[in-house]
């Protein structure tokens, strides 16, 4: 009994600090999984669904080309590194930028259109940069990606380290996530945010009561390639390598399904999702190369049994406890 | 003063036309109604001044400036609000979110950066509106666990949260039982003290007991003007409309 009150109480103050929750799990994390580069893994990818569910979750528009945003983010930092041999945190900073203006421009044009129509526009647009990276060999080096890419320290004020041991360049992953967090809490908690979660419900009363719709889901389309951009580049920087299949439509897929598993429009969802979907891909790989029949497997369990995803589950039995 | 006036306001819809030459006045501060059967034009002409539909020609003056063809939320930022006839609300936010986003609307969309339940002007406002509509101890239901009379209150209550000049009622007691019509009925009585009102209506009782001025659309033309005892009595309308029966 007495133990049973602790784990409520627990758990209801962790889901009344989301974001404290998180951060406190990521700082350990490396230490509870059988390897610290899965960590790393579900760290980056959770960062990159979180971006997708900027969009989806939080804003209702489901896009089926986040590939571009990832892509754009991944080959940002690779090519930067590989042919104009600049630091760290430029390539970081201009991978993001890149991704922004890319979804600047095809947010623009995705967003003339609603539903299936703007889900397979924004995949058209993610096809169309997959083949000019398959095409541009000179730039991007085609087929085979980009190879060997440097691993410059990182420079602080003062110092330099070396962040590619996987313990450490988790928690440099973990610095930049922490970040992106708190930014996305600040902002999914503004009257913008608002803005956003009216827009998803019903965006036509959103529009009637006076807001420019079309403007505020411009925005956070670009907001979301920002997020999946970062997430591509930090990819890169772990990965040393750049493939073309990043701006496959299977990664726009992979995305959806992490956000879809953990529970789309949730705070921490994304990275349930990143996770459940990469300790499956890495338990069951080591037995057979058909991996995803199994992931699709429970991937279509769970969205049969529990549509609000994994962690929008166990959410709305916490806010049931805090009734009870 | 006349605050509201359309000229010859005319959409079609393919081969159809919805709403044909209509000229309409509003004085400002005044109930006004229109009425008219099913497919009449009513619902198609509050969409045209709302903005939600752009007209196929005519013009729309508001306060002696043209609004014919503006983006419906430049539209709404000029004082002109919409009660929809089938309930438009935002399902799955709270009752109180609801007339808070609303109320936000006239005042930021951009702001990145500070709590959204921190204004504390915004958060007061919206608790007036519940209070006013009724609905402040339903303030943290979910809408769409509303019932369908209360869902009808929280319409009217986020058209008035965006602060009208002009209120734009579609059948505000649409699926409304004769006492929950009443209560409704007093509602508007309420609210639209110093506001200018168009009431769309079906119930005849309503029409009746509260408008000044009545309008009746047949066939997206109008056909009549007056008092409702006017109306009442008017040949051409009881023809089209109340069947040909005094009520």
């Amino acid at each position: 009994m007495e133990k049973r009150s602790i784990i409520k109480k627990g758990l209801i103050w962790a889901s009344n600090h989301p974001l404290w929750m998180i951060i406190l799990f990521f700082l350990i994390f490396p230490f509870i999984m059988p390897y610290k580069a899965l960590a790393t893994l579900i760290l980056i990818n959770g960062l990159f669904s979180l971006g997708f569910n900027i969009l989806y979750g939080y804003t209702g528009l489901l896009s089926f080309g986040h590939a571009a945003y990832f892509g754009l983010g991944a080959y940002g930092v690779g090519i930067l590194l590989v042919r104009y041999q600049v630091s760290v945190w430029t390539a970081l900073l201009s991978s993001i930028i890149i991704s922004g203006l890319g979804a600047l421009v095809i947010g623009f044009f995705c967003l003339r259109r609603r539903g299936i129509y703007f889900a397979l526009l924004n995949l058209a647009f993610a096809q169309m940069l997959y083949f000019i990276g398959f095409q541009w060999v000179s730039l991007t080096g085609g087929e085979v990606g980009l190879r060997n890419i440097p691993t410059p320290p990182l420079q602080l004020p003062g110092f330099s380290i070396d962040i590619y041991t996987p313990l450490r360049f988790y928690y440099f992953t973990f610095i930049f996530v922490t970040i992106a967090l708190i930014v996305l809490k600040r902002i999914l908690d503004s009257p913008f945010g608002r803005v956003l979660e009216a827009i998803r419900e019903n965006e036509s009363r959103a529009r009637a009561i006076g807001y420019h719709t079309n403007h505020v889901k411009w925005l956070s389309y670009i907001m979301s390639g920002v997020f999946s951009g970062l997430a591509g580049g930090l990819y890169t920087l772990y990965m040393h390598f750049v493939g073309i299949e990043y701006l496959y439509w299977t990664t726009s897929g992979m995305v959806v399904m992490m956000t879809l598993l953990g529970g789309a429009g949730t705070f921490f969802g994304p990275f349930i999702g990143a996770g459940v979907y990469l300790y499956l891909e890495d338990i069951i790989s080591i037995y057979t190369k058909h991996w995803m029949i199994f992931v699709g497997s429970i991937f279509f369990l769970c969205v049969l049994m529990f549509p609000e995803g994994i962690w929008g589950r166990v959410k709305s039995r916490i806010d049931r406890l805090k009734t009870s | 003063m006349e605050i509201l006036r359309t000229e010859n306001l005319t959409k079609n819809f393919g081969g159809l036309t919805a709403v044909n030459r209509v000229n309409f006045v509003l004085e400002e501060g005044r109930l006004q109604s229109i009425i008219g059967p099913n497919g009449a034009g009513k619902s198609t002409f509050f969409k045209m001044i709302s903005g939600e539909h752009v007209p196929s020609s005519g013009k729309i003056w508001f306060r002696g400036e043209d609004i014919t063809g503006l983006p419906q939320h430049e539209i709404s930022h000029r004082g002109i609000a919409t009660s929809y006839q089938i309930t438009n609300i935002f399902p799955k936010l709270t009752t109180f979110e609801n007339v808070r986003i609303a109320v936000q609307s006239r005042k930021t969309t951009f702001n990145f950066w500070t709590r959204a339940d921190q204004h504390d002007d915004l958060n007061g406002k919206a608790i007036r509106i519940l209070e006013t509509v009724g609905l402040l101890e339903k303030k943290d239901i979910l809408a769409c666990n509303l019932s369908h009379g209360d869902q009808r209150h929280l319409e009217i209550a986020i058209a008035l949260a965006t602060d009208p000049v002009l209120l734009l009622l579609d059948e505000p007691t649409a699926g409304l039982n004769p006492a929950e019509t009443v209560e409704t009925m007093e509602l508007i009585k309420k609210i639209s003290k110093g506001l200018s009102v168009i009431l769309v209506e079906h119930k005849m009782k309503v029409i009746m007991n509260i408008s000044e001025t009545i309008t009746v659309l047949h066939d997206g033309q109008v056909i009549a003007v007056g008092s409702p005892e006017e109306i009442q009595e008017n040949e051409t309308v009881r023809k089209v409309y109340l069947g040909g029966k005094k009520e």
